[in-house]
């Protein structure tokens, strides 16, 4: 330990030159799609003009944020875009966990690999198609919902003209797409659960049910914790594709719909300014940085083997 | 480590700052060297203002792109008629031209980005200052100051065509932004298209001319034809609407192109007084609201109308599946003539289409402005002079004009008896159809009439709007909006928001309710200062 510490950077990199190397990909991808563009974060503080370019044009402060604080509707907006990451979050995750032991358990290969891959495939459906899906499964007039309906005699269903329903329903909409996707990292880790673990409880007794309880769900804690902490970043950062393209530019819908990235696209298009869209997205970064850094603290002090950092 | 990670990231930041400053000190070098160009090209020619073509260097063979929206066409029709036209250009001034294409879905902001991007790939850009942005454009830096040596030199025939008045409209603090399309009959302004046939079953003998008479008209149709929806809205005409009751209810005139809604406009009897009747006139918008209310519960338009995205209205009216269409009276010239587009009047001989357009109640009709349509140069062209001068024979020359509007002579058009241009025997639209949407230059000094237009409806229409009309009085109006840019985004936010669910009848609650709502909130977005810093402005140009 002493020794390292005396170690001269050079002395390090020397050392470490085939891991580094390994690394490198890594590296030059984020050097050159992270840190490159982040002096670019000025075109936020300034009136942009195409022909002088971000550093060319002046300088304006605070400016381009303020139509965000004298909306009136951070508030909502901001409140909307957590709860739904926190909805996507923790039932995404809850699920993929499930889905990912249930498969474990399967035994039929067969079977497992077929409904893997069912749910898999949402996943790689377009967002745009998502949304003239759920239209035609849902519209008054003709969608799927109201055809049965009334074929049982039963009164039609207006979701487009109620705001309340489309919580559980974008939710929904959320967790049929990417729970498949989602699964596979858990059922990655439960495959490398050492298998001897495992074994040992069977010895001892342990049956499926305490197997998944006490052997393969506190071996995933860890792999949990990290997921948990990565999206938590992301939980200012709304998902526009799914947002507007179920809901579009329904008015009705917004008081529950309506997330940061949705009013911001519409807001900007009557001007179409970079600055103030570039102003929202570092709002979103700031809040999201310091969120990871308040959450990434609170586990360091409880269990410091499951932080980030 | 954390040594390593810090130098990396200054490094980064470094590089970051370097690579942007580079690239700015290298086009300021571009634009410094282009400008020097300008001034040893346009000196020659200005010692001798005939502007002898010998003068201009054309000895370097450049391609033009020209962007403009518009679907792509998957036929090369369009490409064999470029391959002809091409020829000419390349003898004249050695040029060729291409067509860039925005396609109809999102063409706002794609137009918009692509204009961003600011490197070369476009030259001549299509645009418009009520739909298309020109003027924030302007302002952005996206298109080319045009100078009037460059216009004299490089479109001297443009340059005269168009009058001192006109070129001072197309100015933006005291610099010619834009090439207006002035010479070309048209109106824009907008109504509802309607089936004149089931007007009159429906008592109406004289067709519609009001509000009231065409919820006559669509109560008769959806009683007579229940398979029909009479309109299929896909719930982005909110605006239009609104504004067309206002327009039918009072002598306001729009300000265009400062938000989506055209909230802010003078009136007829006193054009420079600033006034917002959808926040201020509550009654109208009331019954406005009440109306829309019976129009949704009449079934003019599908239930989801607001999430209704998939809606093909136009062509439908071609084909008799819905009775009305809500656009201008442009559109209206074409659904009302007897095309082979237009199936509706070769199945049914009875048919006939008429045109119930805003403000007819109050004959409150103004005219179009003429940077409806208008050609601008992009700034980072690197051939603007050349653009101009191949932009200066599509719009003059009548053998390139006829060839870029109409194609090919005997394969899209040719001339009948009358000297009319109709299409010939062999013309297949799946296979001839040419794209090149060039509304920003048409000339009627070298129209030649379609023969398929309703020509006895269309000039009775516009004999009567040229006794009512008054030109747009605002053209020179290009309010500085730097300071009020928040609560205009937030007002034009808003008045979205509302006016949808007082346009298509879908608000909860009484009329009442939602338009005090909707008032209160463009109070809140800060409609009145908006109202003062415009009048403010207006004021500066029209009180001097």
């Amino acid at each position: 330990m002493k020794r390292s510490k005396k170690m001269t950077l050079i002395q390090k990199v020397i050392k470490y030159k085939v891991l580094l190397l390994m690394c490198l990909p890594a590296i030059v991808f984020f050097f050159a799609f992270s840190y490159m563009p982040l002096p670019g974060i000025y075109v936020a503080f300034v009136k942009f003009n195409y022909g002088s370019g971000i550093f060319g044009s002046k300088f304006i402060g605070l400016k381009n944020f303020e139509f965000l604080f004298t909306s009136g509707k951070l508030f909502t907006l901001t409140r909307n875009t957590i709860l739904y990451n926190v909805a996507f979050i923790l039932l995404g995750n809850f699920f993929a966990v499930a889905v990912a032991i249930l498969l474990n358990e399967l035994r039929s290969k067969r079977f497992k690999k077929v409904s893997q891959t069912m749910m898999f495939l949402p996943y790689f459906i377009s967002q745009v198609l998502v949304g003239i899906l759920v239209y035609n499964i849902l519209n008054y007039d003709s969608g799927f919902v109201n055809t049965v309906l009334t074929s049982l005699g039963l009164e039609r269903w207006q979701p487009y003209s109620l705001a309340n329903v489309w919580p559980p329903l974008l939710v929904l909409i959320y967790l049929w797409q990417q729970t498949g996707y989602n699964s596979i990292v858990y059922f990655a880790a439960i495959m490398g659960i050492d298998a001897e673990t495992i074994e040992a409880a069977r010895v001892d007794g342990a049956n499926a049910f305490q197997k998944i309880l006490y052997v393969i769900l506190p071996s995933l804690k860890q792999t949990i914790v990290i997921l948990l902490l990565f999206s938590l970043g992301g939980i200012v950062k709304g998902n526009f594709g799914l947002f507007y393209n179920i809901i579009g530019t329904n008015s009705l819908l917004y008081s529950t719909t309506d997330i940061i990235e949705t009013f911001v696209y519409r807001a900007t298009m009557s001007d179409f300014n970079f600055s103030t869209a570039s102003a929202v997205g570092l709002y979103q970064s700031v809040i999201g940085f310091v969120i990871v850094m308040t959450v990434n603290f609170i586990v360091k002090k409880l269990e410091p083997d499951y932080s980030l950092f | 480590m954390k040594k390593l990670l810090a130098v990396l990231l200054v490094i980064a930041m470094m590089m970051g700052l370097t690579a942007c400053a580079s690239d700015q000190s290298s086009k300021d070098t571009k634009t410094g060297s282009d400008s020097s160009t300008n001034q040893t090209t346009t000196s020659p020619s200005s010692t001798d203002q005939s502007g002898k073509d010998g003068a201009i260097d054309t000895s370097e063979h450049v391609v033009i792109t020209y962007m403009v929206t518009g679907d792509k066409p998957s036929i090369s029709a369009t490409d064999e008629m470029m391959a002809e036209l091409n020829k000419i250009l390349t003898e004249k001034v050695n040029a060729e031209l291409q067509i860039y294409y925005i396609g109809w879905t999102d063409y706002l902001s794609n137009y918009n980005l692509t204009l961003a991007q600011m490197d070369g790939s476009v030259d001549l850009v299509g645009t418009a200052s009520d739909w298309l942005d020109a003027w924030p454009n302007s302002k952005n830096g996206a298109f080319m100051k045009l100078s009037e040596d460059m216009l004299k030199t490089y479109a001297p025939k443009t340059w005269e065509s168009v009058s001192a008045d006109h070129w001072e409209l197309c100015k933006y603090d005291g610099d010619i932004y834009l090439i207006p399309e002035d010479n070309y009959a048209q109106w824009t302004n907008h109504g509802f298209i309607y089936r004149l046939d089931w007007a009159k079953e429906a008592g109406l003998a004289n067709g519609v001319h009001s509000w009231e008479d065409m919820t006559t008209y669509f109560r008769y149709v959806k009683q007579a034809y229940p398979d029909i929806i009479p309109w299929d809205s896909d719930g982005t005409h909110h605006s239009q609407l609104a504004s067309g009751w206002i327009a039918s209810h009072s002598n306001f005139v729009a300000i265009d192109g400062i938000a989506s809604g055209a909230l802010w406009g003078g009136t007829k009897d006193d054009l420079y007084t600033i006034i917002t009747p959808s926040y201020t006139e509550t009654q109208m918008m009331v019954d406005f609201a009440n109306l829309m209310k019976e129009w949704d519960s009449i079934g003019v338009w599908k239930t989801d109308v607001l999430n209704n995205t998939a809606s093909s209205n136009r062509d439908d009216y071609r084909i008799g599946r819905v009775a009305a269409e809500q656009h201008h009276t442009q559109t209206w010239t074409d659904l009302v003539s007897k095309t082979n587009n237009n199936t509706i009047y070769q199945t049914d001989p009875d048919a006939a289409s008429g045109f119930f357009y805003f403000g007819e109640e109050t004959k409150n009709v103004v005219s179009l402005s003429i940077t409806h349509g208008a050609m601008a140069i992009s700034a980072a062209s690197k051939n603007p002079e050349r653009a101009l001068m191949v932009y200066d024979l599509l719009r003059n020359d009548p053998e390139c004009y006829r060839l870029f509007n109409y194609g090919i002579e005997g394969r899209q058009w040719e001339l009948n008896e009358d000297g009319l241009r109709q299409q010939p025997a062999s013309y297949n639209k799946d296979k001839d159809e040419i794209v090149t949407n060039f509304w920003w230059g048409r000339n009627d000094d070298l129209e030649i009439k379609d023969a398929s237009r309703d020509w006895a409806a269309i000039d009775a229409l516009y004999a009567e709007y040229d006794k009512i009309k008054i030109d747009y009085p605002y053209g020179q109006f290009v309010p500085n909006v730097d300071n009020i840019q928040s609560q205009i985004n937030n007002i034009n936010e808003v008045h979205t928001n509302y006016m949808k669910q007082i346009a298509f009848g879908k608000f909860q609650g009484t009329a009442e309710q939602i338009v005090a709502e909707y008032q209160a909130a463009l109070k809140a977005a800060g409609i009145e200062e908006v109202t003062a810093e415009l009048q403010r402005q207006f004021d500066e140009l029209y009180k001097k």
